[in-house]
């Protein structure tokens, strides 16, 4: 891609101001990864201010062909921000207002900078919050959540991402601004909103959006089922969505990641339990206090050796705390480690548990699983040293398998971080040619120069045909990107 | 009525393709399926997602108007179709492709019926969320095309919370899928927003899955009487600010009430119907927040009834008055009560009465607009009355006129302006249907 950079940052900075670039080799580097393991340098980082701006820059790349990634705050996991290797980086950490909280209709409408937490801080004393809760809410943004349809323990109940966006404002390639949806719940024509929402950045640049604000419930209950082994609690998570009880969140910790975020941040999980479950129930005072006596059932009839219940809200902020922590928790006993983001059937689970167990055996790795069980959406954690090419190579291969057992019993390859850069050509393996060809097709009614967030969700051509199945290395075959 | 005329050697191709049992030229039955008043030249039932993309393969490439129909419920929404060729029935395509009953999951073939997907759900104490007008008839890929919901979308969503695969063909013929049969993922684009209301115009939806809900043990609906509609929408606010959590939050207006229940004593006034599922204690909990304003409570087969005869608003509405409107409008929630303040003003200024019910949580609503018995039945009246609520519907807003007398058609638009960018949604026809064979000149474009 020929492109004159010393040109294209000087039109940025007339753009968005000479303060609003970066292009030093030490500060681009901060720009070349997310959360997740791959990394790749761009050439340019822009800060744009408003959203003229960022047409003004669309305008410019398009005439450019440069390859544009709209960043929050980077903590994505499927490389969904990488940007390509000498492109250009939009970041949206300038664009951080919070625009209107419009407290009748429950909307708010937000620019992409916005963190996700800030939202809920910022109408929590109208009694309203902002649902979707990623693990990392302390630090992505909304547009990050957008771009990659976001989940957290809570979409159990209410939803991912896109059930909580009902507008959003576009810079289109061309740099043209469009609006799709607005504040109502949903409206006659076709649902571009919904479209936009986990396109991964390779449709339009999302500039402002609109999204639904929940009241609090009036009664949230907290409960810790303790068992002996990852069998026992998974069977109990099909057992509490068999008795057709729907908690807000349903998480699962195994033994070896409960003990390590016990002795990270104390949050009061007993060391010598298999697996724990939390559960959280709200509502209505009266339909909680009973589904909270159904779980409790349920969890002694599945074998928990106890079943708790967090007394007040410090109690049920320290549960969360080791599950919202746990990530950090990791820091302290492995140089890095690789999260996967397959779902199974919920019914699946016990027997996912017991797949992930072999493969762990079979590689000789350490694998944690700390995980969305109401939702059937994993999140083992594979172990490993970058130094250690080896095991990296382990690593990968016991992901693979991992995925491809989710694949097998009707799942799916990610449930809330994206398809990304990580996982583009296990696509093949979710979608037939064509499936993907009309895809393809809809990116290009938009994007059809492919320069925004290019090498993302779909496998290259080669891949489409080269890749057969699950022994090929999904990572490895991105090198030379 | 006009009747398209296409060559037989295309109708051999059709038989070809779908066999010739599935291939229909009887002019009667066809004139049975004429689109307001434009009858198709053919009619094919297909077997497959595979004899779909071949007819519309051949389509394509002849440039033939393809209409999809699942029940012909709905099939008279929407402007009038210069010509069809094919109307592609739905109705073989009704295999179960998943049920998990311990996942609450269900993936079922587009023509099956709304009807027949809840009974064989019910059976295990599932339940299925959409409750659209007319279920016996109401197919999966007509629901889902159309967009349509009832009450129960205050509660449980609506389909584009539910709905979580979809499997399709593209106007130019190509098999394509979204989304899967778990309750989350986000590999790939999601196929099913863009199918969902998308009337047809974008492919042929051949099967689809959704998340089920465990069925309430029980229900029990409360009904509070205000004079006017402003005291009525106040006391939904109430609600919406309250602890509650009911799965249907209905205003119904004074005429809505007399159209729903004819004979019935006349209401007074304008009833919040709010239904709630819980046990005693939680339902005892409604008694209270709910307070004096409630004036009766339904529960059981009368219970069942109301919600039912509730979802056919819009059916019952157009048999009782054929000289009609039937407006649907989405809305943000605080702008329903100006709303139905300049539903009264256009109402009255036009000689027109007006009967209203909706999803006053979500706000959706649903308004019957005829001529008053002492007023005269004019073309002007009925485009006057249109274009005077298009103009004084907020932004953000969004009015459909899903039914008027015939003669009114050509002269009022279904479909008028959208929040939603119009060329983006144009890039999207051009993407999926480039040589717009599906339902052409029907929706949007």
């Amino acid at each position: 891609m020929p492109v004159n950079l010393p040109g294209l940052v000087e039109h940025l900075r007339e753009i968005a101001g000479r303060d609003a670039v970066l292009d030093r080799p030490e500060d681009l580097m901060l720009y070349e990864y997310d959360a997740g393991i791959r990394k790749s340098t761009p050439g340019a980082v822009v800060f744009p201010q408003n959203t003229e701006q960022v047409s003004q820059i669309m305008r410019l790349a398009t005439a450019l062909n440069v390859a544009v990634v709209a960043r929050g705050a980077g903590t994505g996991l499927s490389g969904g921000s990488i940007p390509q290797a000498g492109g250009l980086v939009i970041a949206f950490s300038r664009m951080n207002r919070i625009l209107e909280v419009d407290v009748e209709n429950q909307r708010a409408t937000v620019r992409p900078g916005v963190v996700n937490l800030q939202l809920s801080e910022h109408v929590s004393h109208l009694g309203l919050y902002f649902a979707p809760d990623p693990s990392s809410q302390k630090a992505c943004t909304i547009g990050g959540n957008v771009a990659e349809n976001s989940g957290g323990p809570h979409t159990l109940m209410h939803g991912v991402t896109v059930n909580h966006v009902t507008g959003v404002e576009v810079v289109m390639p061309s740099g043209e601004i469009v609006h799709f949806g607005g504040k109502a719940a949903e409206s006659y024509g076709y649902d571009l909103t919904g479209f936009m929402v986990g396109s991964e950045g390779t449709v339009g640049i999302v500039t402002a959006i609109t999204v639904k604000l929940l009241r609090k419930p009036e009664k949230i209950a907290t409960l810790l089922g303790v068992f002996e082994s990852v069998d026992d609690a998974a069977l109990t998570v099909s057992a509490i969505t068999a008795a057709g009880i729907t908690p807000a969140a349903l998480e699962m910790l195994d033994g070896w990641t409960l003990r390590t975020v016990e002795a990270f941040c104390h949050a009061g999980y007993p060391l010598d339990a298999g697996a724990v479950l939390l559960i959280e129930l709200e509502g209505l005072r009266e339909a909680v206090e009973e589904q909270a006596i159904a779980v409790r059932e349920v969890c002694l009839s599945q074998k928990a050796r106890e079943v708790r219940r967090a007394k007040d809200d410090d109690e049920r902020a320290l549960l969360w705390k080791g599950r919202k922590m746990a990530f950090a928790a990791l820091g302290r006993v492995t140089p890095s480690y690789y999260t996967q983001d397959g779902v199974v059937p919920r019914s699946q689970i016990p027997a996912v548990m017991r797949h992930i167990g072999n493969v762990a055996k079979k590689y000789d790795l350490t694998i944690g699983n700390i995980f969305h069980a109401g939702d059937g959406n994993l999140h083992p954690l594979i172990l490993f040293d970058m130094r250690n090419a080896e095991q990296f190579e382990r690593v990968l291969s016991a992901s693979s398998e991992i995925l491809e057992f989710c694949i097998q019993c009707g799942g799916s390859i990610t449930g809330e971080h994206g398809v990304g850069l990580e996982k583009r050509d296990l696509m093949s393996r979710l979608f037939t040619e064509e499936d993907l060809d009309v895809m393809i097709s809809l990116r290009n009614a938009f994007n059809g120069r492919d320069i925004l967030n290019p090498q993302k969700i779909f496998p290259t051509p080669r891949m489409c045909r080269e890749i057969t199945g699950p022994s090929q290395n999904p990572v490895l075959m991105q090198e030379g990107l | 009525m006009s009747t398209a005329t296409i060559p037989t050697r295309f109708a051999a191709d059709f038989r070809a393709i779908c066999g010739a049992e599935h291939v229909s030229e009887d002019p009667a039955q066809l004139q049975a399926w004429n689109i307001l008043g434009v009858a198709p030249a053919l009619a094919v039932t297909p077997a497959s997602a595979d004899e779909i993309a071949g007819i519309l393969r051949f389509a394509n490439e002849h440039g033939l108007s393809v209409v999809p129909a699942g029940g012909f419920t709905q099939q008279q929404v929407g402007n009038p179709p210069p010509q069809i060729d094919v109307v592609l029935f739905t109705a073989r395509l009704t295999a179960v492709e998943h049920y998990d009953v311990g996942d609450l999951t269900v993936g079922i073939g587009a023509g099956c019926t709304v009807a027949q997907l809840s009974a064989m759900v019910a059976k295990d104490g599932l339940f299925f969320a959409g409750d659209p007008a007319q279920p016996e008839r109401s197919t999966i890929g007509g629901l889902l095309a159309t967009g349509l919901y009832g009450p129960l979308r205050h509660g449980y969503g609506g389909l584009r919370d539910y709905c979580i695969g979809v499997r399709f063909v593209t106007g130019d013929g190509r098999k394509a899928k979204g989304g899967g049969r778990v309750v989350k993922n986000v590999a790939g684009y999601d196929m099913m927003k863009l199918l969902i209301g998308s009337q047809g115009t974008l492919g042929i939806i051949t099967s689809a899955s959704f998340k089920l809900f465990p069925a309430p043990r029980q229900t029990r609906t409360f009904v509070a009487v205000f004079p006017s509609a402003a005291e009525a929408l106040q006391f939904r606010s109430q609600v919406l600010r309250s602890p509650l959590d009911p799965i249907c939050l209905e205003l119904v207006s004074p005429q809505a009430h007399e159209l729903l229940a004819p004979g019935s004593p006349a209401a007074a006034g304008w009833s919040i119907c709010l239904r709630a599922a819980g046990s005693e204690t939680v339902l005892a909990r409604y008694r209270t927040e709910l307070g004096t304003a409630v004036v009766r409570e339904m529960e059981g087969a009368n219970e069942q009834g109301f919600w039912r005869t509730l979802s056919d608003f819009s059916p019952l509405a157009a048999e009782r008055h054929p000289r009609s409107l039937l407006i649907s409008m989405t809305l943000p929630v605080r702008d329903v009560q100006s709303v139905l303040n300049e539903v009264s003003t256009v109402a009255e200024s036009n000689h027109f009465l007006f009967a209203a019910i909706g999803r006053v949580g979500i706000a959706h609503l649903l308004v019957s607009l005829w001529p008053a018995p002492d007023a005269e039945d004019s073309l002007v009246s009925f485009v006057d009355t249109v274009s005077g609520l298009r103009n004084r519907v907020p932004r953000d807003a969004s009015l459909a006129v899903l039914h008027c007398p015939s003669e009114t058609r050509h002269h009022i638009s279904a479909w008028g302006p959208m929040p939603t960018d119009l060329e983006s949604m144009r890039a999207v026809k051009m993407a999926l249907d480039p040589k717009d064979i599906l339902n052409r000149g029907r929706f949007l474009f």
